[in-house]
């Protein structure tokens, strides 16, 4: 998600050649209304957008989906949305440019890091399960 | 020869001399012999005095140290029990909270009955009314902040290059800083293995740091970001040329809410977070100042993350004592 339409276009095509299924957005609603529909393993937000800015996006997002994984990125460098995006559970912040085959290394461990929190859940969730008869 | 009376002969007097002699050596002899003797306890006594000083040294270290430690242990029993408070805590006072924010928001409803809006005091009392909402709304923020220090956040672990992780978010800063000529110093260990840790909560910790560090210096100055490995522990050093810390905040700088920043700037929550971040990932920081010059914080993590519950070494050590 991010407002520069080239940039999206670029990163889904190339996620799409992957194998991977990808959609672009360029506005933070967009997003928000996007997942409520469909189910996504991992995001990758801008940070400054406009309308609804990128923090606020992600904190949208997170309420709705906190198991899926987002990668805030930004062409300023705030340090401080930086620091607000990691503890609002972010996965990481990266600068743009970003090389291609950076994106998608961060983003293959992001999904790791989604598939092993939903297999503790899962755990947790059989421990819990109480015995029927 | 005569016997005159007036003359006294050497004969005479040679058995008084031969004894006076011999007394006289006999003392000198005694004399000598207590002085060796005195001599000899006070050596002794010197040496017992300063044996007796370094015991008492090494014992006076070894009580300090086992306060050191029963005071770590009292801090992580209480810090478990903060942890298990907070959130307790925290949904009591939400709920009060609430209900007074609930009665203002009624009082004001009530200030707007027919009989009432007429009244001169209504506005005020209006305006207070709103002022008691807004002060509600502040507490709920702090309580929240709690909350996220106290939240349970079992790490997720994963195996990261850790030079890439730091070296991201050292790009990050550097950019910023780059207008009041700081420079960020890289001094990344070349052969850093895996290290098996929660990647989002780490580059929370370091950038926390490193955001630290660029407040110390206001402008010129170097920040030093360093990795290195020794045994099963990886290091990751923020170093800055800044203002630095004094020996009285040193020991209070990991308090929540405590804070060198001025009324206002920071909640002081962040280091307080750090701690309790790297602590939940099987580490420890360390931080060690000099005013006016420079202040070295290290976070110390093992490689591969020991399994849960085995990080209270105290515990152990205690154990061992017994």
């Amino acid at each position: 998600m991010d407002d520069e339409v080239d940039f999206v276009e670029t990163i889904v095509s190339r996620l799409r050649s992957k194998g991977l299924e990808a959609e672009g957005v360029y506005r933070g609603k967009e997003a928000i209304d996007l997942v409520d529909d469909k189910e996504f393993d991992v995001c990758i937000l801008d940070v400054k957008m406009p309308g609804m800015d990128g923090i606020e996006t992600l904190r949208e997002l997170k309420k709705k989906k906190p198991h899926m994984e987002v990668i805030m990125l930004t062409g300023h460098g705030s340090v401080e949305s930086g620091i607000k995006g990691l503890q609002l559970g972010a996965y990481n912040y990266v600068m743009k440019p970003v090389p291609f085959a950076d994106l998608l290394q961060q983003m293959v461990q992001a999904y790791e890091r989604k598939v092993i929190e939903e297999e503790r859940m899962r755990v947790a969730e059989s421990d819990q399960a109480p015995e029927t008869r | 020869m005569s016997n005159s009376p007036d003359r006294i002969s050497y004969k005479d007097v040679k058995p008084h001399v031969t004894t006076v002699l011999i007394s006289v050596v006999g003392c000198v002899l005694w004399l000598a012999d207590e002085l060796i003797f005195a001599l000899l306890a006070l050596g002794l006594a010197l040496v017992s005095f300063f044996n007796t000083k370094a015991l008492l040294n090494r014992i006076e270290k070894t009580n300090q140290q086992r306060r050191l430690l029963e005071e770590e242990f009292r801090r992580a029993q209480k810090l478990s029990t903060v942890d298990e408070l907070s959130a307790g805590i925290a949904h009591e006072i939400n709920n009060p909270l609430g209900i007074i924010a609930q009665e203002a928001q009624w009082m004001q409803h009530i200030l707007q009955s027919s009989a009432l809006r007429e009244v001169k005091e209504a506005a005020d009392c209006d305006e207070s009314l709103r002022e008691i909402t807004s002060q509600v709304d502040r507490c709920k923020e702090i309580v929240n902040k709690l909350l996220s220090l106290a939240r349970d956040l079992e790490p997720v672990i994963q195996g990261v290059d850790l030079n890439d992780l730091v070296e991201n978010i050292a790009a990050l800063v550097e950019k910023e800083v780059r207008a009041r000529n700081i420079e960020v110093v890289r001094d990344l260990y070349p052969n850093m293995p895996l290290v098996y840790t929660d990647p989002p909560l780490l580059r929370q910790v370091i950038l926390n740091l490193l955001v630290n560090a660029t407040h110390a210096i206001e402008r010129d100055g170097t920040i030093r970001i360093a990795s290195t490995v020794d045994n099963d522990c990886a290091h990751i050093t923020v170093e800055d040329t800044g203002c630095g810390i004094s020996k009285e905040d040193l020991n209070r700088i990991f308090t929540p809410f405590f804070s060198t920043k001025p009324q206002g700037k920071g909640s002081g929550l962040g280091l307080a977070i750090c701690r309790g971040i790297v602590e939940r990932l099987g580490g420890y920081i360390s931080v060690s100042s000099d005013v006016g010059k420079c202040t070295n914080f290290t976070i110390h993590l093992p490689i591969k993350r020991p399994p849960k519950g085995a990080n209270q070494h105290v515990h152990t050590t205690q154990d061992t004592d017994r």
